[in-house]
């Protein structure tokens, strides 16, 4: 038996958000048709390093309900992942850039078992804990990482342009594997137990399994968007792990839509772009952005994709629930069961 | 042979016994109604054999195997299934949803998940609001739906706790006509509930319980007219209005 056909199915839902999705990377495959300023392509690469791992972070927050506060952190890890082999040991990209995979996924995993029990505040403090003791340990072990100089990491190609069709690339790539999660039996139980935990492990979802997976892909995706971005600007730093950069990471989703495909990406391209703009008012941008998500998570809970589904959905004449019920009745008429 | 042996199961939360050297044994097919004030213990009994609490001593057997300590996704998938007084739904995802996970948590493919689901919201008659997500549902509405979700996949033990409380009388009695249909077809309950009327109706057997132990166990009509029972829970007018 096919599913049924329904907009608020999640299989009708996933299927809507990644042609939303593939219009985006389309979008950003003919832009430099029209960007062809070396800084502005710069800044749609960083874009991208930010929509990748906001995709990371988004399945793990957003559809498993494990809100971390550690993205940034894992993204440097997965820089100096590549840059301590290439430092240490002249490992070419080839090898570090996979280390910059596999380093912060099975620190990622390692994390997600300590953490397991956790929820809520206590994770959120839990794993920004984690995350300042990495960026403090990195930031004082000067004989091994050169501490606040940073590490110098070889680029994998010159020329802009190639770089910004290989960050296309590779978040087309998270993407699809997010997209490929989430249409297996394991996204529907990431959900279940974001939802509820105890009712999701009752209907015998393995929670353990399924948090640990969340955890490792999560932080793979994070540090994958490390090690890449290192290889981008040739330098990596403890900067990249601030908490400032996990408050970015949040905004994106929060805005674009969290729990959502399309939303990271949307999110991530229109904070980060907007962010040049303000850029000559300095300080002033991280207000204007916590100011947007406190509004986006008051009134617009689903952020912009949900505002977009929304208009979509009115425009369709569906109700809430995304769709009609099949006896003609109202959605009022079908909630009240009358 | 007993279906499920529960064996001097003791749990206390700290200087409070809930539980009390109980045991109870359920044989296959039954629909044992598990009655008692508030405070008896009840509840926690029902966490302990779902796996929700470990119990401080005792053994617990289903189908002579000992499952004390399990978790409750373990005891899921081995056949013993729990709906929550308080209701627990996936409230983002929709009805339809909500149970498509539970049948593939059970290990059913998504073309089982979906034929079942359907003759499930059929069956309790929550189709005009499958699409509608769990959170956008009354309260009985959620209540069948997590009804509904523990029979994705036929369990060998449904632990149902509360499951008529706060609930409008037509959705109570798709739900009890469901229980009876099923348990003409061999499937076996507990039942919890304060209901008396349901519980003289649907089950053929009781326990009583009161402070943690069990006070009366045997059949409905005389567990309700037992003197203990009518004086710890029941009171002197009820007792004679369950008399027959």
């Amino acid at each position: 038996m096919s599913p049924p056909k329904n907009p608020n199915l999640h299989s009708s839902k996933l299927a809507n958000e990644l042609i939303l999705s593939l219009v985006v990377l389309g979008v950003l495959a003919l832009l430099p048709a029209f960007v062809q300023s070396p800084y502005w392509l710069g800044v749609l690469i960083v874009s991208m390093y930010f929509a990748i791992m906001s995709s990371g972070w988004n399945l793990l927050a957003g559809y498993a309900g494990q809100f971390s506060l550690a993205p940034a952190a894992f993204a440097m890890l997965g820089g100096y992942s590549t840059g301590l082999f290439f430092y240490h040991l002249k490992a070419p990209l080839w090898i570090g850039l996979p280390m910059a995979i596999i380093i912060p996924g099975i620190i990622g995993l390692v994390l997600g078992r300590i953490v397991l029990r956790l929820s809520g505040a206590y994770l959120a403090l839990t794993t920004l804990s984690f995350a300042e003791i990495m960026r403090l340990i990195i930031y004082n072990s000067i004989d091994f990482t050169r501490g606040d100089q940073g590490l110098n990491v070889p680029g994998l190609l010159d020329d802009r342009l190639a770089y910004y069709y290989i960050f296309l690339v590779s978040l087309a790539i998270v993407v699809g594997l997010v997209y490929w999660i989430l249409r297996m039996p394991l996204g529907r139980f990431l959900q279940a137990l974001r939802d509820d935990e105890i009712g999701a492990a009752s209907r015998g979802v393995n929670v353990v399994r399924c948090k640990t997976i969340a955890f490792f892909v999560s932080c793979a995706i994070c540090g994958f968007a490390g090690g890449l971005y290192g290889t981008f600007a040739r330098l990596v730093s403890p900067e990249l792990g601030l908490i400032a950069q996990t408050g970015l990471v949040i905004a994106m989703v929060v805005i674009g839509g969290m729990g959502t495909l399309v939303g990271p990406l949307i999110g991530a391209l229109l904070v980060y772009t907007a962010s040049e703009f303000l850029r000559d008012v300095g300080g002033i941008q991280m207000i204007v952005f916590s100011f947007l998500v406190i509004i986006f998570a008051r009134y617009f809970r689903e952020g912009l994709w949900g505002l977009v589904r929304r208009g979509f959905d009115r425009r369709g004449g569906r109700g809430p629930g995304g769709g009609q019920p099949p006896d003609g009745r109202s959605n009022l008429a079908a909630k009240r069961g009358a | 042979m007993a279906l499920m042996r529960i064996e001097n199961i003791k749990k206390r939360f700290g200087g409070l016994v809930a539980v009390d050297d109980v045991s109870i044994e359920v044989e296959k097919g039954d629909l044992l109604g598990l009655i008692g004030p508030n405070g008896s213990g009840k509840t926690t009994l029902l966490n302990v054999l779902s796996g929700h609490l470990k119990a401080d001593s005792g053994a617990v057997f289903v189908d002579d195997k000992p499952v004390l300590g399990m978790d409750p996704a373990q005891l899921t998938r081995l056949g013993v299934v729990r709906m929550f007084q308080m209701t627990r739904v996936f409230n983002r995802m929709s009805a339809f949803d909500n149970l498509v996970v539970c049948g593939l948590a059970m290990g059913l493919s998504e073309t089982q998940s979906y034929a079942r689901a359907t003759e499930l919201l059929e069956e309790l008659k929550l189709v005009p609001v499958m699409y509608l997500d769990a959170g956008q549902l009354s309260g009985g509405q959620r209540k069948l739906l997590e009804f509904g979700a523990c029979f994705m996949v036929a369990p060998h033990i449904a632990l149902l706790d509360e499951p008529f409380a706060a609930v409008h009388p037509i959705m109570k009695e798709t739900m009890s006509d469901f229980i009876r249909r099923r348990n003409a077809d061999g499937q076996t309950f507990i039942l919890v509930s304060h209901d008396m009327p349901v519980i003289v109706d649907l089950c053929p057997r009781s326990v009583c319980m009161n402070a943690g132990k069990v006070l009366a166990a045997g059949m409905t009509q005389d567990v309700l007219q037992s003197e203990a029972v009518i004086e710890a829970y029941l009171g002197q007018d009820a007792g004679e209005q369950h008399h027959v």
